[in-house]
């Protein structure tokens, strides 16, 4: 590109993974401004896909991002023409539909990932992005950033007041949904045949929706997703009550037989459902499952501890997986391996251990280090000498 | 209350709160005999799930299908909420302070 006026030091690329949110609009402008200032040549607006591509819906996800993305590059385009830039460069793009994101760890990767492959150099963010429902996302983003060669920067735009955001259609369906819950939870509870009751339900019920509408439902509710989603689970109580009574009744023997053989062991599932709900739902059935106990959910990865072998053996065919895939994504992506034949699977302890136990330290930095450290030397001593512990001792 | 109950109801009742009496006596149990944090927060979820819920299913059959009698199951969601989180917070926290899981040919602790 040819720049005869200004020559500029350096002119980069930038990468802006977008969503879409109130502040989407003023951080175009800024970036445009910045282009037109000299600083970047090239911008891409990319969508960074928490679901899966072969998921069935997904379909309808994919046009969302790629209206989304659209939108941004006429709202570019425009912004480019009133400032009479030339030679700017605009790309869109949907990335890393070919798994599931879970942490800022997984949607930093995918953004260096993208950046590597188009020399880019840059990123801004839009200071309203949050891509994981409603987590705040955007600092841990930052800082997983931060770590790389990528030059990071938070879009100076300012945010919106509450009201704004309210009035965001989007807001707005959850509102009412989570309004609706909670509006008959209350009568559930009192008398929906009296008028007060109704009165103070809506009174209630406007305050929760209010304060939690942006908290507590983390994508929007639709039809027939959201109702389709409620039926299978109603499919799914029973059989999750009937996997507690099983194991629920092999546990006890257990328990109570003293010749029987206490083996737990600490185990590693890759599990294949998304982010959030889907994944808080398939750690709470394990853990309520006797026998299972969700120790770690680390993005995609939960760290269960499994009493006996019979316990291990069943989370490792995974049929509660394929249950929370049924709810959440209906019967045809249930049908996948399980765990076990997907490879999938790490035992950390005992005879059959295929890989070494991550303590606290596989989180990394140095504050865990230290904190791990204090936590050894306060530990009772006859601990120390146990064969499992390499881990404690190469760190201290 | 109990003595206008007609007797299959009554028996189940009864039923149910054995039931639930079995798994709070083997939860408790598992609590003595068990040898770390981790594996007693498998059995001490026990007594949440199949204890209070036979439990609360027996108290729903004796009230039946009043107010009272929905609001236990309505208790009853709850509890399968809460329990796994509670016990998914209770080991997380002692896996984040490092606490090796016990295995077997361990002292016990």
């Amino acid at each position: 590109m040819a720049d005869d006026d200004t020559p500029p030091p350096e002119r980069g690329s930038v990468v802006v993974p977008v969503e879409s949110t109130s502040t989407l609009r003023t951080t175009v402008t800024h970036l445009i401004e910045s282009a037109a200032a000299g600083e970047f040549e090239s911008i891409h607006f990319v969508v960074l896909a928490s679901w899966r591509r072969d998921d069935p819906e997904t379909a309808a996800r994919n046009a969302d991002a790629e209206r989304l993305l659209d939108r941004v590059s006429a709202w570019a385009d425009a912004d480019l023409d009133d400032a009479e830039v030339e030679g700017v460069e605009i790309a869109t793009a949907v990335v890393g539909a070919d798994e599931y994101l879970f942490g800022p760890g997984d949607y930093a990767r995918e953004i260096v990932t993208y950046a590597d492959d188009h020399g880019i150099d840059s990123v801004v963010l839009d200071p309203e992005y949050t891509p994981v429902g409603n987590t705040t996302l955007l600092q841990p983003l930052a800082f997983e950033l931060s770590n790389t060669d990528l030059v990071v920067r938070e879009a100076p735009v300012s945010r919106p007041t509450r009201r704004e955001r309210l009035r965001k259609e989007a807001t707005g369906k959850r509102f009412a949904a989570l309004f609706g819950a909670s509006f008959a939870f209350y009568l559930l509870l009192g008398d929906p045949l009296y008028w007060f009751d109704w009165l103070t339900g809506v009174a209630s019920a406007a305050i929760v929706a209010i304060t939690l509408s942006r908290v507590s439902i983390d994508t929007e509710p639709s039809f027939p997703r959201t109702p389709m989603r409620v039926l299978r689970g109603l499919v799914y109580v029973p059989v999750l009550l009937f996997e507690i009574l099983k194991s629920n009744l092999v546990v006890a023997r257990v328990i109570l037989d003293p010749r029987l053989p206490i083996d737990p062991t600490l185990n590693r599932v890759r599990v294949l459902v998304g982010s959030g709900l889907p994944l808080m739902t398939l750690a709470n059935s394990i853990t309520l499952t006797p026998g299972t106990l969700t120790v770690r959910a680390r993005d995609g990865d939960l760290y269960v501890q499994s009493l006996i072998p019979w316990a291990r053996d069943g989370l490792f065919d995974g049929s509660l997986e394929r249950w929370t895939r049924f709810i959440y994504y209906g019967r045809e992506a249930a049908r996948l391996p399980t765990p076990r034949e997907r490879d999938d699977v790490a035992v950390f302890q005992g005879p059959d251990a295929t890989e070494e136990l991550p303590l606290a330290r596989a989180d990394g930095g140095d504050e865990t280090d230290r904190r791990h450290t204090d936590t050894g030397a306060t530990r009772d001593a006859p601990t120390g000498s146990d064969a499992d512990e390499t881990t404690e001792v190469t760190d201290e | 209350m109990i003595e206008t109950l007609e007797p299959v109801r009554i028996g189940l009742v009864v039923l149910f709160v054995l039931i639930g009496l079995f798994f709070t006596f083997v939860s408790m149990t598992g609590v003595i005999r068990l040898p770390d944090v981790y594996s007693r927060a498998h059995t001490a979820s026990q007594a949440d799930t199949l204890g209070a819920g036979f439990a609360l299913a027996a108290v729903a059959l004796v009230i039946g299908w009043e107010g009272a009698g929905f609001k236990s199951v309505i208790l009853l969601f709850f509890i399968f909420v809460t329990n796994p989180t509670a016990a998914h917070a209770i080991a997380r926290a002692a896996f984040e302070e490092g606490i090796v899981p016990w295995t077997e040919g361990d002292e016990r602790r």
